[in-house]
């Protein structure tokens, strides 16, 4: 059994439009694979139903083995925790420090300062930011500003990783940088699905590739290339 | 990252009762150093809603105040209950002799004191310096205009009726010319009571309402300002009391800090009127101190401070924050 999976799931809006037709998967607890395809193919729709963020019109959306809907309001928070998500734009708080922005997911959890802090900044060292901590978001490069999105992401040290076009506003170089860090964080164990539509950098990262168009899961192939390990 | 534990791992059950309850308790450490901050770095803005809250909360208290004094002052003038008993004029000193020791005969009566034409002219010369006119209408007149008066103290537990009753038989005494029973100030001070309680009551829920419709608006503003974090915390696994528990602490907060404003407002206002009402009350032979201002009422105005924040919390977070359930 697959570590993602969705079965048979749509999607459908209020407005009646399908963000996902009859869409089915599975990826494999540790590895790393990306969804591709154009704005409004329904790369997002498929992130928000595996964050539980939004629910399937019909279908199963099922990961280790538990479809999310038996999970219900009172567990899904705990689920989340074990899920680092990366958005296009970030999403700092700009008047939080890099190590506050970082540490937002921990403050949820049983863990005194010192180990939030402790953790801090190995995520911080991870994404090269250790010199950053004390700094505001506006004091940093998009590169920069992504990188800490990034370590915010994995300082709960995830299971799955979900990034959404985290690469859409960076230069090819911090691209490559990024992705360069989802494969360390896959070798980790964590399983990592990014959604991008920059098929120039995919198609260097050596692995799985889902096509979505109109909705619909179109393709699917395995591609073997430079970035399979770093 | 340099430590692999745990990283491949998914445990979709909720955590031991324990790890919540740590987590349960940083959680609201937390929160109660943010909010210190939060209020802190917003000292202004902070202190113009705990004085609307507090401004709120006087009026309530002080007709509170109002009401326990009124109380106590009706209570002591009841055990002054009696009646004024005036002579016709001119009536023969055998006959005022004469009532006198009939009137200390009676059960009820405690003390009877009497006030001889010559002294009722001369408290009324006393009472003639204002007014030059008056003054000059005593002196101008030869013969003393003025009855004798008795004045009777009854027992404490005399009732209004039995009052009336006294002063029915007593006017049919030879010589009375009326009887007055001072228990009627009693009967107004009690309708006054009667009046300031449903007012104060009707007055007070409007101020209080008041009250939470400052902190409401207080609570939902800091929410629009955090919506960019709530969104995040929804994200990455916050519990729907985590979301709401720092808008629940600006609600206590604020109604706390209006409470300790109400009180300090009161006691300005108790302390400017204290001279001049403690003078009134002894001008009516009344050495009452003002009561109510206790710990308990101090205690009291915190703790409705506080449950109205709280109420102005809950309301903010249940019309903006419905929409973060599903950390959307």
């Amino acid at each position: 059994m697959a570590f993602l999976e969705l079965q048979h799931v749509t999607r459908r809006f209020d407005n009646g439009q399908e963000g996902l037709s009859d869409v089915s998967l599975g990826i494999e607890q540790g590895t790393m694979a990306f969804i591709t395809g154009h704005s409004g193919a329904g790369k997002s729709t498929l992130l928000k139903l595996l964050i539980g963020v939004e629910a399937p019109t019909s279908g199963r959306v099922v990961v280790d083995g538990c479809d999310l809907r038996s999970l219900g309001a009172k567990r899904m928070p705990w689920y989340r925790r074990q899920i680092g998500i990366v958005l296009q734009d970030h999403n700092l708080l700009p008047d939080r420090t890099v190590f506050d922005n970082v540490a937002l997911p921990l403050q949820l959890s049983p863990l005194s300062a010192k180990d939030i802090a402790r953790r801090v900044r190995g995520a911080l060292s991870t994404v090269d930011l250790s010199d950053k901590g004390s700094l505001f978001p506006r004091h940093l490069s998009t590169g920069e500003q992504q990188r800490v999105g990034i370590a915010r992401a994995v300082v709960t040290r995830p299971s799955i990783i979900l990034a959404d076009e985290p690469t859409g506003n960076l230069d090819p170089f911090l691209s490559r940088q990024v992705m360069a860090l989802f494969h360390q964080f896959r070798d980790l164990g964590s399983t990592v699905l990014v959604a991008s539509h920059d098929i120039d950098l995919i198609k260097d990262q050596g692995c799985r590739i889902l096509h979505l168009s109109q909705g619909s899961l179109v393709q699917d192939t395995q591609l073997a290339g430079a970035g399979e390990s770093s | 990252m340099t430590e692999s534990q745990g990283m491949s791992g998914l445990s979709l059950d909720r955590p031991p009762l324990q790890k919540r309850l740590l987590a349960w308790f940083w959680d609201h450490k937390r929160v109660a150093a943010e909010t210190t901050l939060f209020v802190s770095q917003r000292l202004v803005a902070s202190f113009l809603v705990w004085l609307m809250v507090g401004m709120a909360l006087t009026l309530p208290g002080l007709l509170w105040i109002a009401q326990s004094n009124l109380d106590a002052f009706a209570g002591q003038w009841q055990g002054k209950a009696g009646l004024t008993l005036y002579m016709k004029v001119g009536a023969p000193d055998a006959q005022i002799s004469s009532l006198a020791a009939s009137l200390a005969a009676e059960d009820r009566v405690q003390q009877v004191t009497l006030i001889t034409p010559e002294q009722a002219l001369q408290e009324l010369r006393g009472q003639t310096d204002d007014s030059e006119f008056l003054r000059q209408a005593l002196d101008a007149i030869d013969t003393n205009p003025l009855p004798a008066a008795f004045s009777l103290v009854l027992d404490d537990d005399a009732s209004y009726l039995q009052l009336e009753a006294l002063s029915r038989r007593l006017l049919t005494e030879p010589g009375v010319d009326d009887v007055v029973i001072q228990s009627t100030w009693l009967e107004r001070l009690r309708d006054l009571s009667e009046l300031a309680r449903r007012g104060g009551t009707g007055l007070s829920v409007i101020l209080l309402l008041a009250a939470v419709l400052v902190t409401f608006a207080s609570v939902r503003l800091a929410i629009e300002s955090r919506l960019g974090e709530l969104h995040i915390l929804g994200l990455v696994g916050a519990t729907s009391g985590q979301m709401r528990r720092p808008f629940l602490y600006f609600g206590a907060a604020y109604g706390l800090g209006g409470g300790m404003m109400a009180i300090m407002l009161i006691a300005v206002f108790l302390n400017s009127i204290e001279t001049p009402m403690r003078s009134l009350l002894l001008s009516y032979q009344l050495g009452i101190e003002l009561a109510g201002f206790t710990g308990s009422f101090l205690l009291a105005v915190l703790f409705l401070g506080w449950l109205l924040g709280i109420l102005g919390a809950l309301l903010a977070m249940s019309q903006r924050l419905g929409g973060f359930s599903r950390g959307s």
